[in-house]
């Protein structure tokens, strides 16, 4: 259960690691201790926004995939491109770690749609961690929600080269069928 | 079903890694601090790139000859960080570092009688509180052999163990840690600070 604890801090015990996009916020066993979620993060975590995933192979889908299990957070961030504007159309996200991370990457998801793709690499961890107002230990987040963002971004310019390359290929060949 | 279906995506991941020898050293990079983490998401669709990233994004001596044999060998042995720093090795030095800096802070948190001034070490995590101006979190993080340091100057890094230079640098930047801290907050704090 929250406890509203007045203005705009929210005492959310024990929020765990759960998987965004999962069986649902299922409720958390232990009790925490005296630490906050801001009521920014607890809103990403309960009505969490943007939760799901393109199909990979798609020309038009750019895939950053960060982090590791070992360190505790992952976060999976897809972006659909459309290709003659260079606009990000959608985006969504999946996250296992911990609510400042599942936040981090909902922001960045939100954050990314409607906008140029040379405009979202300039999005820094900074303004995600000023907006969740994280605290100094969370702002490793941040850091990967941005990682995050410019990995599917890398992505989808890498695919589009490689189908660049292809296309190239095969007109080649086609010219010297003819 | 969602939490499946992400664990399968991160062992597609995996395998797709394995298939091309060139890609096995950066097999271990996973698992690795997210500076290269491009790097992982890159080698994803192109087999290309990731090389140059690679030997730009590494400093270390050792992890040169790695990229160096994976060029020439068909099938180079992973090179993992627990082969680089093995875990006892890596705490010690860790702590050493962290026992360090914690010496160092109280000292002189005591010479300069700041307001705010506050140091706590729990849990194995150093808290440096300076009132108002902040505060830092050194931290270790085993998995990844790194120490990890959250700065109200310069945001987040992460630091791994340099055995030649003897010390916790911060691949992106090239920074070292306790250098970092010393200039930052002798800056902060108005007097310098050595820490090492």
């Amino acid at each position: 259960m929250l406890l509203r604890a007045g203005g705009r801090r929210l005492l959310a015990p024990g929020l765990r690691r759960v998987l965004a996009g999962g069986d649902g916020a299922t409720a958390p066993a232990a009790v925490g201790g005296a630490r906050a979620y801001h009521e920014r993060v607890v809103e990403h975590y309960e009505n969490p926004r943007n939760v799901g995933s393109f199909e990979k192979d798609d020309p038009s889908v750019g895939t950053g995939l960060v982090g590791a299990p070992a360190c505790g957070d992952v976060m999976k961030l897809q972006i659909r491109v459309d290709e003659s504007s260079g606009k990000i159309v959608d985006a969504c996200f999946k996250t296992f770690g911990c609510g400042s991370a599942i936040a981090s990457s909902s922001v960045a998801t939100e954050w990314v749609k409607g906008k140029q793709m040379e405009e979202v690499l300039t999005i820094k961890n900074t303004e995600i961690a000023k907006h969740l107002s994280l605290p100094p230990v969370k702002l490793h987040c941040s850091m990967l929600a941005e990682d995050a963002i410019k990995a599917a971004v890398k992505d989808y310019e890498a695919k589009k080269v490689k189908l660049g390359q292809k296309g190239e290929v095969t007109s080649t060949e086609k010219a010297a069928e003819a | 079903m969602a939490s499946r279906k992400l664990f399968l995506g991160l062992t597609a991941a995996r395998r797709l890694r394995s298939r091309a020898p060139v890609l096995v050293p950066l097999s271990a990079l996973l698992e690795a601090s997210t500076s290269t983490s491009h790097v992982a998401a890159a080698t994803q669709c192109s087999g290309v790139g990731p090389w140059g990233m690679f030997l730009s994004s590494r400093a270390l001596s050792s992890t040169r000859q790695v990229a160096q044999s994976a060029c020439d060998a068909p099938a180079p042995s992973a090179v993992g960080y627990r082969s680089i720093l093995p875990e006892d090795e890596y705490h010690k030095l860790a702590d050493e570092t962290i026992q360090g800096l914690l010496e160092k802070l109280e000292e002189y948190g005591d010479s300069i009688q700041m307001d705010g001034f506050d140091i706590d070490y729990g849990n194995q995590v150093l808290t440096l509180r300076l009132g108002e101006l902040g505060t830092y979190v050194v931290n270790k993080q085993a998995p990844n052999r790194q120490i990890w340091l959250s700065s109200p100057v310069s945001g987040p890094s992460k630091f791994d163990w340099d055995a030649s230079t003897k010390g916790w640098i911060y691949r992106r930047t090239g920074a070292n840690l306790v250098q970092l801290l010393e200039k930052e907050i002798g800056e902060v704090c108005g007097n310098s600070v050595e820490l090492s």
